[in-house]
């Protein structure tokens, strides 16, 4: 059976703590750009940069242009509109910022607020950007749903729901145009459709073990090749998986539950998780068939895992401090890279309290 | 706490504290508020060494401006705490606080797995498996405050470069290094004076910037050297040699002598006796007798490490040496410098005393030099003490420096002058770890420690230093979270200080406060969290996040506060129950959870969005079935003591319809006389002042009143 291994693993520290990071789609065939949120903690100074990751031997960071934003960067997210980078940003203020950079330096061409006037009370804790960057949808711990469109002539933006705080949300993911999936307090996630306003669609709250129940989730992903399965992370180590179709039931990946069968791969918070690109053959084939799709989970304590339904968990890497963010190159299918990075505060590794790691998969058999 | 320890400054202070006024430091405010300001302030410390300062408006000024705050709190972060310069580079010092964490917490692991197995022995503490740990911790500390990185060595080596370009070292890895030659390694103390010799080759260099040692002659030369034709004629050249030699650089000076003119080619037929005078020079300085184990590459010297052997090599090598002194080939030296200074060599080694204080600078370099070629069987920090002394006397320093003093406290076994220099000249970090390599093995230097003091507030010493490092790492937003371990290693204060120290972190930060909750996790701190979270949701709460409130509330499952919220929300729920707005109250309860056992009064909600379901299906078409479970959750609701009171009424009303059911009474004969009870107390608690009306038609109570008595008659009949 073919399994994961680590091929290449570098660490490229940084001066200042890092709150997120994305690969930014391909701007031309031969250069790789990231974009990082970094926060310099001594100074007070916030920054969104696009960085060219040269990978030879030894890969690289240049920073090629940054945005100072409001605030330190809640949630980051990119997306590719009409062949041109999109960057959609939040802040811990409650403002949210859409940048456009240029695709052939990479220099921040415009930087729209958006609005002018605050979206929300208090921090947004999740957003998504459609695939093809027409709308974004973000949610914050007020209980506010808002959805900006992208289009040719401006941004537009209008309000989806308020929960006048009796919920709060902490992650957002779009579904389909149309469909979209936010996660909160208690575990509780909710199916939105944007074609049947006024409310949540359907919702699903965790029934097992009360400890897991009472979690707050941090993360969701949704494959496009499954737009009706969320998977989910969240306190406790737990990740699940969670059909619409059948939404009083979850697929427990890992975490603390009442069957004996699930493994509990970590017990601090899961701070992302994403569908695993990275498929072998026997993978492919559950593709057709009604199990979930391999998921890769980050964690408060140091892991980097890839999570497969019944099988042991893959532990990619255990760090001794919390690894609290990934990302996958979509466009790199055969050799993949991936940057994450330690955002620990005051973790000194290697003189530095921000580290990103720079690794590669090899499919080893 | 550093007030609390410090003594007038004699050597018992254990805390670094200047009170030499400094020019005043000027921050500015940016509090973003509209003038006029009148200087109403408010100032207490924030996290770290941050203070937190309030600008309150005057009252008169904050009303005639609308929408303007009525004050602004501001976080002012103060800087330049360092008092030691050797750690000012923040990056460095992180560096050396996260890597020195593991070693520490791995000692501090084993010492309390050997004490609990000394317990089940009754057996002595410490044996010999102890200060194995100890010098394999000091091994660790000590790689972690730099290594000897010479510069990569090109591959033809330069004749005239003396001495090798290293980095500077730092004077804490200096320091370090000489209490683990005198507390931790056991193993060699038998070559202590050897160590002492090297320890003086690495760290030279830090004396040169306040005292003039035999690095910075070496260095002064070596920028002459080449521009000098003829090195044996200038009094720098023989200067450097017997300096080399006098603190044992054997290979500086061998490499030096072979520099001589004649050495070269063409004048090795003219000055063949005297460059054989040099040559047996050099090969004597190379073939010397050392006690110790073994040399690293490139040093010169013959290793012995039987006590005995080195007597009978020493004696022989000396023989030869008086030898060459008498010989009769001085006469045919024709170039005088030559001649005289290599006899002044020949002296060195021959340990004449003025010669060895000539070529030496301070006084350490004086102290190696007579361990080297004086008295190279000195053993025992007594005997090593009073050379000391003599040492000063020949040399005295009018400041001496921090290593010295160090040295001198060592010497002396004055482990409360060892302790307090640490301290004032390289902080708290050093002496929190120091005190490891301190204790093991001195009784003592343990007891000295360990005993716990009532100046101190009933701690120890140990105790004490560890505090105070913790406080410095507690008072930082990058380094606080290593704090704990410190704290947890302090048996009195310790977890009372860990405890403040994490509800001193701003729990409304849910970053923070998730990181103080697996703080908590880890060191079973189940009370601390669970305030943390009460906070968390308190703050949450009242910035009009109910949610997130009642989830964190519910966490730290605070059933007070609960109950005390539900009352609040009951109010909001209250304008809304009869109408469809209900529905937005739906996440909320879902958030509940089904089982309750944590929502306090909050329950409530759970079973009235149940009973709510219930009748709506009713409403929307009619089944018996669901009139019948509606009937039942109706009976719970009013049976449950956590419903409120003011809910009654409200209640009923609404399920009317259930009450006037067509085809047959929905409710027994008890459960409505159940319900006409409460509809009895109802009336009789609205005389009551407190009494709080529902916005309900002023008819509703009777028609509920008749509704109930109509079914009552149906269920007579019926039964």
């Amino acid at each position: 059976m073919a399994t994961e291994t680590l091929k290449q693993f570098t660490r490229l520290p940084q001066s200042t703590y890092i709150d997120a990071l994305r690969f930014l789609p391909p701007l031309s065939a031969l250069d790789r750009y990231v974009v990082v949120a970094s926060f310099n903690s001594d100074s007070d100074e916030t920054s969104i940069g696009i960085h060219a990751l040269t990978s030879t031997d030894t890969p690289t960071l240049t920073l090629q242009s940054s945005f100072t934003p409001s605030s330190r960067t809640s949630s980051l997210k990119v997306a590719q509109k009409s062949l041109n980078p999109i960057i959609a940003a939040s802040t811990v203020a409650g403002f949210l910022h859409i940048l456009f950079p240029n695709p052939i330096d990479a220099s921040f061409e415009s930087k729209v607020p958006v609005p002018e006037k605050r979206l929300y009370l208090g921090s947004i804790t999740g957003l998504d950007l459609q695939e093809n960057g027409s709308a974004c949808v973000s949610v914050g711990e007020d209980g506010r749903v808002n959805l900006i469109s992208v289009g040719d002539s401006g941004l537009d933006y209008r309000q989806i729901f308020d929960s006048k705080g009796l919920v709060s949300y902490t992650a957002a993911q779009w579904a389909s145009p149309f469909e979209f999936a936010t996660g909160g307090l208690g575990n509780l996630l909710q199916w939105w459709d944007q074609r049947r306003p006024g409310g949540p669609v359907t919702q699903f709250k965790g029934n097992w073990a009360n400890v897991a129940s009472s979690g707050i989730v941090h993360s969701i992903d949704i494959h496009p090749s499954r737009k009706h399965t969320c998977v989910a992370g969240g306190s406790y180590g737990s990740v699940f998986a969670w059909d619409v179709r059948r939404p009083h039931q979850s697929i427990v990946l890992s975490g603390i539950d009442n069957s004996e069968t699930t493994t509990c791969l970590s017990e601090s918070d899961v701070w992302e998780v994403q569908y695993d690109t990275f498929m072998s053959a026997s993978d492919h084939a559950k593709l057709s068939t009604t199990g979930v799709l391999p998921v890769m989970i980050c964690s408060e304590d140091g892991i980097l895992a890839v999570l497969k339904q019944g099988e042991e968990p893959t532990e990619l890497l255990a760090e001794n401090c919390a690894i609290n963010c990934f990302d996958i190159d979509q466009q790199n299918p055969s050799f993949r890279m991936g940057v994450y990075c330690f955002i620990d505060e005051g973790v000194a590794y290697n003189d530095r309290y921000g580290v990103i790691g720079l690794f590669s998969m090899a499919n080893g058999s | 706490m550093p007030g609390l320890l410090t003594e007038s400054g004699n050597s018992s202070s254990v805390v670094s504290y200047s009170p030499a006024a400094e020019t005043p430091a000027v921050y500015t405010l940016h509090h973003c508020l509209k003038p006029p300001i009148t200087p109403r302030l408010s100032i207490s410390w924030s996290r770290g060494n941050t203070l937190r300062v309030t600008i309150l408006r005057s009252p008169e000024t904050a009303n005639s401006v609308e929408e303007e705050p009525g004050g602004k709190v501001v976080d002012l972060k103060l800087s330049g705490e360092d008092v030691d310069s050797e750690i000012n580079d923040a990056v460095r010092w992180r560096r050396i606080a996260y890597g020195s964490l593991s070693p520490f917490a791995h000692l501090q692991n084993k010492k309390n797995a050997m004490a609990a197995l000394s317990e089940l022995r009754h057996s002595t503490p410490y044996d010999g498996d102890w200060s194995k740990y100890v010098l394999e911790y000091s091994k660790e500390i000590n790689s972690l405050l730099g290594s000897k990185k010479s510069s990569p060595a090109s591959l033809i080596e330069d004749p005239k470069t003396v001495l090798k370009n290293v980095e500077e070292p730092s004077s804490l890895k200096a320091a370090w290094e000489l209490l683990e030659i005198f507390y931790a390694d056991k193993q060699s103390h038998s070559w202590i004076l050897e160590r002492l010799v090297d320890w003086l080759s690495d760290y030279n260099t830090l004396f040169s910037g306040q005292v003039p040692s035999v690095h910075l002659r070496l260095v002064e030369f070596q920028a002459e050297l080449i521009n000098t034709q003829v090195v044996e004629n200038e009094i720098k050249y023989w200067q450097a040699i017997s300096s080399a030699l006098a603190v044992g650089w054997l290979d500086i000076a061998v490499k030096l002598l072979r520099l001589h003119g004649s050495y070269q080619l063409n004048q090795l037929g003219t000055r063949e006796t005297e460059n054989g005078l040099v040559e047996a020079v050099a090969v004597l300085v190379s073939k010397m007798p050392r006690m110790r184990a073994d040399l690293p590459s490139g040093k010169l010297g013959e290793c012995y490490f039987n006590k005995s052997d080195f007597v009978r090599a020493w004696e022989k090598w000396r023989a030869q040496i008086t030898k060459l002194d008498c010989s009769a080939f001085w006469l045919q030296c024709s170039h005088h410098e030559t001649k005289e200074n290599l006899k002044n060599l020949l002296q060195i080694l021959l340990g004449n005393t003025s010669a060895l204080s000539s070529a030496t600078c301070h006084w350490v370099e004086l102290y190696i030099a007579h361990f080297l070629y004086i008295r190279p069987l000195t053993s025992g920090l007594e005997s090593m003490y009073v050379l000391a002394q003599k040492c000063i006397q020949l040399k005295p320093t009018s400041s001496p420096h921090k290593l010295m003093r160090l040295i001198l406290g060592i010497l002396e076994e004055n482990t409360e002058v060892v302790l307090a220099e640490c301290s004032r000249s390289f902080g708290p970090w050093m002496i929190a770890h120091a005190t490891e390599l301190l204790t093991a093995g001195s009784i003592e230097a343990e007891i000295l420690l360990k005993e716990e003091r009532d100046k101190l507030g009933g701690i120890s010493l140990e105790e004490s230093h560890r505090l105070v490092y913790a406080q410095v790492l507690s008072s930082h937003a990058l380094t606080w979270q290593i704090a704990p371990i410190y704290l947890i290693s302090c048996m009195k204060h310790g977890l009372g200080l860990l405890e403040i120290l994490l509800y001193k972190q701003p729990a409304y930060h849910s970053q923070v406060l998730l990181k103080n909750i697996e703080i908590c996790r880890m060191y079973d701190l189940d009370s601390v969290s669970s305030n943390a979270m009460k906070i968390a949701g308190v703050h949450h709460w009242k910035h009009g996040r109910k949610g997130a409130g009642v989830f964190w509330l519910q966490q730290a499952r605070d059933e007070v506060r609960l109950n005390r919220i539900a009352q609040k929300l009951f109010d909001f729920v209250g304008k809304s129950i009869s109408d469809e707005s209900f529905e937005q109250w739906e996440g909320l309860i879902e958030l509940l959870g089904s089982e309750s056992k944590t929502a306090g009064g909050l329950e409530f909600l759970h079973k009235y969005r149940d009973f709510k379901k219930s009748l709506q299906q009713v409403q929307d078409g009619i089944f018996n079935d669901a009139a019948r479970k509606a009937g039942e959750a109706l009976i719970l609701l009013m049976k449950n003591p956590s419903t409120p009171q003011r809910f009654w009424l409200p209640l009923l009303y609404d399920s009317l319809k259930l009450l006037n059911w067509q085809e047959r009474p929905l409710l027994n004969v008890s459960q409505t006389n159940l319900l006409l009870n409460k509809l009895q107390e109802l009336s009789v608690a609205r005389l009551r002042p407190d009494f709080v009306e529902v916005g309900l038609p002023p008819q509703a109570l009777s028609s509920v009143r008749v509704a109930l008595a109509t079914n009552l008659g149906r269920a007579i009949l019926e039964e």
